[in-house]
Formats: C-alpha cells, structure tokens, sequence
C-alpha cells in the first residue's frame, strides 16, 4: 500500500446509467496492487455493473476507470489477458465436458501451464470429465473459478464467487485468494454478506444504491460493530446500574429482565458500539454476577448501510477526506 | 496450447452433429426430388399437369419453367426445399452466434477473455461460411451425379452457379440473423430479421409474379435477384450474386460497428 505502488484498480467517478435507471452514481475506490478488496452490497447495488466495467463488457456513462494501468475500453484482448473474471451470473454451456471448455478458454488466454487445469480441478473436487451442461451449480461454479485462476493473472475479478459452493470447498476457495495474494496478485471480489470476504478482504467497500457507503477495512468494521451484552446483578443493585448504563456513552437498547435468571437476580441486556473499555469501567463500580459480551455483529453492522439508516462512521479519520 | 482460431473451432466443437444432420437433409430432398424429374418430367408430362393448374397458383410457385431440367431443379429443390431447409438452418446458426449466446449469458464470459469483439463476430461469421461451403460441395457433387441418370440436362458450371446462388441467398438470412443480433444482442429480433429476409423476398416475389403491373416488386426481392435470371439455366449472373453476398457484407459491417460499441449482456 505504498504510494509509490500504482492501485490495480482505480476508478473516478464511475457513473453507469441504464436508460433512466442509475446503476452506479459517481463512484471512487482504489484496490492497491496486491491486496485483496471486497464489495458487498444488496441485490442491485451496482457491484455487478462495476465489475462488467471492469472487464469492458459494458461501458461507463461517465467517470473513468483504470484497471492494471489501463482503460479497460482502450486495454482491449491484451489488457484483459491480465485479468481472471468469473461472472455473476455464470451460464456455461456448449456440448463439450468442462476440461474441453476449459481449455478453450485456455487457448484463448494463452499461458496456462499444461496440468494447470487438471491440478485446479483435484483441489476444488470437481469432475472434469463430465460434461459441463450436466454439473450441477457449485459444480459449475467450481469450473467458473478454474477458468478465472488458471492463468494464474494480475487481476481476479470475482462476482460472487463462493454461491453454490459448499463450506469446505469455501474455505479451499479462501486458501486461493491468500496464495493469490501471496503471489502477488490482486484480488477484487464480491458478496451479498460480509462474512463471506471478511476472512480474505483487506478492504470492504460496501456499496448501496449504486454509491458507496462507506470503504473499510474488516477492523474497522469490526470496531465500529454493535455488540450484544447481558449484565446480571443482585436486585438490589439494579437501580444503580440502570443509572449508570443510561449515563454512559455508546450504550444503547438497554432492556431489563423482570425475572433475573434466578430469586433476587436482575438481568439486563443492551447494545454497545467501539466504547467497550468505557462500558467495562462504568460495571466495574457495581458488583457484577454475570457479564456476557457477544462477538460483534458484523453483519447487523453492515446492514445498517444497506437499509440507509444511521451508521456509525468508521473510525478512520481520514476517511472523509478519501471519499 | 494454440489459440489460433479458437472461437470458429468451438463452433464446430459444439455443432458438427447438426451440420451432419442438415446435409442429411438437404441429400435426401435432392435424391427424393431429382430422379422423379426422369420418370415423368422429362417426356413432356409434367408440362401436361403444369397446364391443368390454375395459372396464378403457377405463377406463385414460380412453377412455370418446370418444364426443363434446370427449372425443375430449381422449382423443387434450390428455390424451394433446399432453400427453405439451409434458411432454417443459417437462422438458427447466425442467431446462435451472437443473440443466443448473449441471452443464455455466455457471451458475457467469452467477452471477458483475451478476444476483441470483431474477432468474435469474425470467426463465427467464418463458420457459418465454411459451413455453407461445405454443404455446397455436397449439392454441388450430389446434383452433378444425379444430372445425367435424372435427365435434367444441366452443364456442371451451372449447377455451381445455382448452388452458389442459393448460398448467397441464405448467406444474407445468415448475415442478416448475425447482424441484428450483433445489434441488439436479442434472439427474437435475430430471428426476425433472418427468417423475415427471406420470407419478405419469396412473398415479393411470389405477388410480383402474379401481373405485370406487379413485376416491379422483384427489384426489392432477395429471391428474384438469385433466381429471375435463372443461373441453373443461363450460368452465374454476376450482378445478383454481387448484390446477394455484398448486402450480406454490409449488414455484417453494420452488426460489427454496433456491436464493438454497445453494452453486452445488460
């Protein structure tokens, strides 16, 4: 992420317009060379249409973007040699089995090293020999994600890449985007839900209405995150700390159990965002029975881009300043 | 491995069996049609059953050279069952090439890869030309063997010209199938536009025949430009054959110039 390092992608106002639909509204990010970016947003965000610019399948309204150095439009066969690409929407077709397809695709990238397919297709478990109309969705996917790694390219662009996947063969699939990054390479990729790039993503853009709502990375995230917390204490203590709750900063949707968990126990429930050291500090005056702090929730976090509500601004400062 | 020519391999890859199954067709049409011309043509008869039909309904048939070999031929198999039989055929190939392959999304793939968009429509567009020049040498070859034991009498330069004819007239329902799907990336209006060509022509034709006040719609028929000069009878007419390939030139250019610009698979 040095300056110095040109970003694999770098886009500028990147606007898309389908007739009077805006796809995608003056879009900024940069993903620097050699990292891997994640986009995450509902159905019809536009990260679909931001990839499809990418690989000069459709064309910017206005705004510009550079992939690898070059416009996409303009970058043409060669530049796109450069890039692996694996659809959303993946239609694989033709009578032919996946290893004949595959390596037609391979004839057309050039550079595949010979067993290259056959060692892909080992590590994802799927049948090459089959024919490919024939291989069932994660099946097809698996083939869809031999096609865009095989020529081991600078650039993976992948829309959605763990649908139809099952868990292990997910996590096999996270194992090549950290060997992909290790190599070297940059890896831009897509989901409905966070926890599916979380563990590979440096970066998460997350994309709403086709704006971006905000770029972060999964720490980020993570600090900004709410967590679920569960406080018991003595009853007679439970006024006090009602007061002492309802006075600390960051607390939120406190609620109390009529019935504590057991005779003469109070149980009280709420929300905290980053202000877990004020939170613990602010208990630590009453005494406690029991203290629960959830994992953050990721996901609800995120969520609250997606439906537009308030969200909390990630910690960085300099993000306003990189909008 | 190779990447020369890849994509026109792939379509050859993916439709050799329909290519057999077509020139299946098209040999059995020519075997069933040709030897009936010796059995009853030949000495007069069919001139006989010609003269008995109501005269618009020969002239809309186009059934008035029957007598003759070369117009026999021509009235039952290169303007009619084998021209009807390779339009099916080049519709569907020139609306799979583009319009069908954007539709069911795997154009959008293929586009991703290391190919420019003129080099798709290139090779696909040399396919389907590689296709019909194979079935030409078959109609070509099967019509020769089967000139002199039918008795139609027809030179063997003849015989190319018809087949070469006939094959400009679909190469330019192919083209016009290719061409619109280019455009517009859809399968209906990729159809349309191939199958319309052609059913526009023999229409045009067929109605101008019926008076001479109606000849002039010929000017405006793909048909007649390929068979009013009747290149099975006379030899190649290098006019007609100039307007049937160029205008299939012209509506690939268009498809072209449309396709490199526009949004794929949207």
């Amino acid at each position: 992420m040095t300056p110095t390092t040109p970003a694999a992608i770098d886009s500028r106002g990147l606007t898309k317009h389908y007739g009077s639909t805006v796809a995608l509204d003056r879009v900024d990010f940069q993903v620097p060379t050699g990292t891997v970016f994640g986009v995450i947003g509902p159905n019809g965000a536009g990260k679909t249409t931001t990839m499809r610019l990418l690989l000069d399948i459709i064309r910017p309204t206005s705004g510009e973007v550079s992939v690898l150095g070059a416009d996409p439009r303009s970058g043409g066969p060669s530049l796109r040699r450069r890039i692996g690409f694996l659809p959303g929407e993946l239609h694989l077709g033709g009578r032919g089995s996946g290893r004949e397809l595959l390596r037609h695709y391979a004839r057309i990238s050039g550079g595949v090293p010979a067993d290259r397919i056959e060692q892909l297709g080992d590590r994802l478990g799927v049948d090459l020999s089959r024919p490919v109309r024939k291989l069932s969705k994660g099946n097809k996917q698996k083939v869809g994600l031999i096609q865009a790694f095989m020529h081991e390219p600078e650039l993976l662009v992948l829309d959605e890449p763990t649908s139809g996947l099952d868990p292990l063969v997910q996590q096999e699939f996270l194992t090549m985007v950290r060997e992909a990054k290790a190599a070297g390479q940059t890896v831009f990729l897509s989901s409905h839900v966070l926890s599916e790039v979380q563990q590979a993503a440096d970066e998460v853009a997350i994309l709403r209405d086709g704006r971006i709502a905000t770029i972060a990375t999964v720490k980020q995230l993570r600090e900004t995150a709410v967590r679920h917390v569960r406080v018991v204490v003595a009853e007679e203590d439970a006024g006090a700390l009602a007061a002492t709750l309802s006075a600390s900063p960051g607390i939120s949707a406190i609620g109390q159990s009529p019935l504590g968990p057991a005779e003469g126990e109070s149980e009280f429930t709420a929300t905290i965002d980053a202000h877990v050291d004020d939170f613990v500090k602010a208990l630590a005056q009453h005494p406690i029975i029991d203290l629960a702090i959830e994992e953050p929730e990721l996901e609800e976090s995120v969520m609250r881009y997606y439906d537009g509500s308030d969200a909390p601004r990630p910690t960085d400062d300099d993000e306003e300043d990189a909008r | 491995m190779n990447g020369t020519l890849a994509l026109f391999r792939r379509v050859f890859a993916n439709s050799w069996r329909g290519l057999i199954g077509w020139i299946v067709g098209l040999s059995g049409a020519l075997l069933l049609y040709l030897p009936l011309y010796s059995s009853f043509g030949a000495d007069g008869e069919f001139e006989a059953i010609i003269d008995s039909l109501p005269e618009g309904l020969v002239n809309t048939l186009g059934y008035d050279q029957l007598g003759t070999g070369a117009g026999y031929a021509q009235g039952t198999f290169f303007g009619l069952i084998g021209f009807v039989l390779l339009t099916i055929a080049v519709v569907g190939w020139g609306t799979s090439a583009i319009a069908s392959d954007e539709e069911n999304g795997q154009l959008e793939l293929t586009l991703a890869h290391a190919v420019s968009r003129g080099r798709v429509l290139v090779e696909r567009t040399a396919a389907i030309v590689v296709k019909l020049a194979i079935i030409g040498v078959v109609v070509v070859g099967l019509t020769w063997a089967l000139n002199e034991p039918s008795d139609l009498g027809m030179e063997p330069m003849h015989i190319v010209a018809g087949t070469v004819t006939m094959l400009g007239l679909t190469m330019l329902s192919a083209s016009a199938s290719l061409g619109v799907g280019a455009m517009t990336g859809s399968r209906t209006w990729s159809i349309g536009a191939g199958a319309g060509i052609a059913v526009v022509g023999y229409v045009l034709t067929a109605v101008g025949n019926q008076s001479e006040d109606l000849e002039w719609l010929h000017r405006f028929s793909p048909y007649s430009w390929a068979w009013d000069e009747n290149p099975l009878a006379v030899g190649a007419d290098w006019g007609s054959l100039g307007l049937l390939y160029g205008l299939s030139l012209v509506l690939l250019v268009a498809g072209w110039l449309v396709f490199r610009r526009r949004d794929v698979a949207i």
